[in-house]
């Protein structure tokens, strides 16, 4: 048995008895080997041997009786209620449910969005983060401020679609952002909605606005916004509350 | 292994009733390996505090192909007795590999013992038995 490794020699030592009861592949190519080598077979005869007188030990009549209720010592069957609270089976469980949720708003986050969702996130942020002295006070129709934007500051096509242009405004200002650009923000009397009107995104291969059709709703941090793209020209109004508050007034017809 | 009939029942039906007591609880003993380790364990505790074999140094002889005629002409007592009286852990070794039934990870797990270990175990516990046979059972001469 010199011949082979010391890992598989050490193996052929405990090689099992019967040849069929070799557990893992490690033991099957140890013995693969092993009966290659001179000596192996004889080891093989003398367990065989040693085992066969090991069976043949009487038993004594006291030492049987101890085995009498030997079904007694089996431990009690799990049943799957029993299994499925089993600590380890729960906590895993628990693990894949918590990563089938988030699995599930990571796509659902993925199927709504739209070019612009991490800008228009930012901008739910800017929201809630602006107090009301930081607008310029203007006093108005909503859909009237295209003209101001324009004239005052060069932005083309920033109009205030019909769902919201009758709204009366409280304020206005306008900011350069690193992402979104200029943005125009606007202030509504009406539950403190805030509008805000900033470039799309544009392809890089081909320099257009990435455009999308109807609305899309993101939600960030108990801010809810509706976002629609025109002309290349996103805007977004943005409320303290949940998607309901701002539903009603994009199914009003537009005018 | 511990050579008195009354102490190997007490240990069994305290290795059955720590069994029992785990059901109980809801946490069964996993497999039956458990009760060999477990019995066995209890074993050693009751033999340290018995008389002690002498630890020596046993001559060994390679295996020799004649072994399977000598070892028929033996009495299972005999080797049982042989068994008994190897040193810890080869005793436990020799016992459970000659048992037949459980293969050389389970033993390694119920042992406590690396493979290096149980290898030896085995191995030498081969060699000191064929010398003892062969002082025992002597080899018919070849013909």
């Amino acid at each position: 048995m010199k011949r082979l490794s010391r890992g598989l020699r050490m193996l052929a030592h405990c090689a099992p008895i019967e040849n069929a009861k070799a557990p893992d592949r490690r033991m099957r190519t140890a013995l693969s080997r092993a009966k290659r080598i001179e000596g192996f077979a004889a080891q093989q005869s003398f367990d065989r041997a040693v085992a066969k007188l090991v069976q043949a030990t009487p038993v004594s009549s006291e030492i049987e009786e101890w085995f009498a209720n030997e079904k007694m010592a089996e431990g009690a069957k799990r049943n799957w209620r029993k299994t499925a609270f089993h600590p380890a089976i729960l906590a895993i469980g628990i693990a894949l449910a918590v990563i089938a949720v988030v699995a599930w708003i990571k796509f659902d986050e993925q199927m709504h969005a739209f070019p612009g969702t991490a800008t228009a996130k930012k901008l739910l942020n800017v929201a809630a983060m602006t107090r009301p002295s930081e607008f310029e006070p203007v006093q108005t129709e909503a859909g009237t401020l295209n003209d101001l934007f324009f004239m005052k500051y060069r932005l083309e096509h920033y109009d205030v679609p019909p769902e919201f242009s009758r709204q009366r405004t409280i304020g206005v200002r306008v900011f350069d952002d690193d992402e979104a650009g200029q943005v125009a923000q606007i202030s509504l009397a009406e539950k403190r909605i805030q509008l805000f009107l900033f470039p799309a995104r544009r392809d890089s291969k081909t320099g257009k606005p990435e455009e999308f059709q109807g609305w899309r709703y993101i939600e960030q941090e108990g801010w809810t916004g509706a976002v629609q793209v025109r002309k290349g020209v996103l805007f977004m109004a943005a409320v303290r509350g949940p998607k309901k508050d701002l539903a009603p007034y994009l199914s009003k017809p537009k005018e | 292994m511990t050579g008195e009939a009354g102490k190997a029942q007490d240990i069994f039906q305290d290795t059955l009733r720590e069994a029992a007591f785990l059901a109980a609880k809801g946490e069964p003993p996993p497999d039956r390996t458990w009760f060999f380790r477990e019995a066995r364990w209890r074993c050693l505790d009751v033999v340290a505090q018995g008389v002690q074999p002498e630890q020596g140094t046993n001559e060994s002889t390679e295996v020799s192909p004649h072994a399977p005629e000598q070892i028929e002409q033996l009495e299972p007592e005999q080797l049982a007795i042989w068994i008994s009286a190897a040193p810890e852990p080869q005793r436990s070794a020799l016992a459970l590999y000659y048992l037949d039934e459980f293969n050389y990870r389970e033993m390694m797990s119920m042992l406590g013992l690396k493979l290096n270990e149980l290898s030896r175990a085995i191995a030498s516990g081969r060699r000191e038995f064929q010398t003892w046979l062969n002082a025992t059972v002597p080899a018919a001469a070849p013909e």
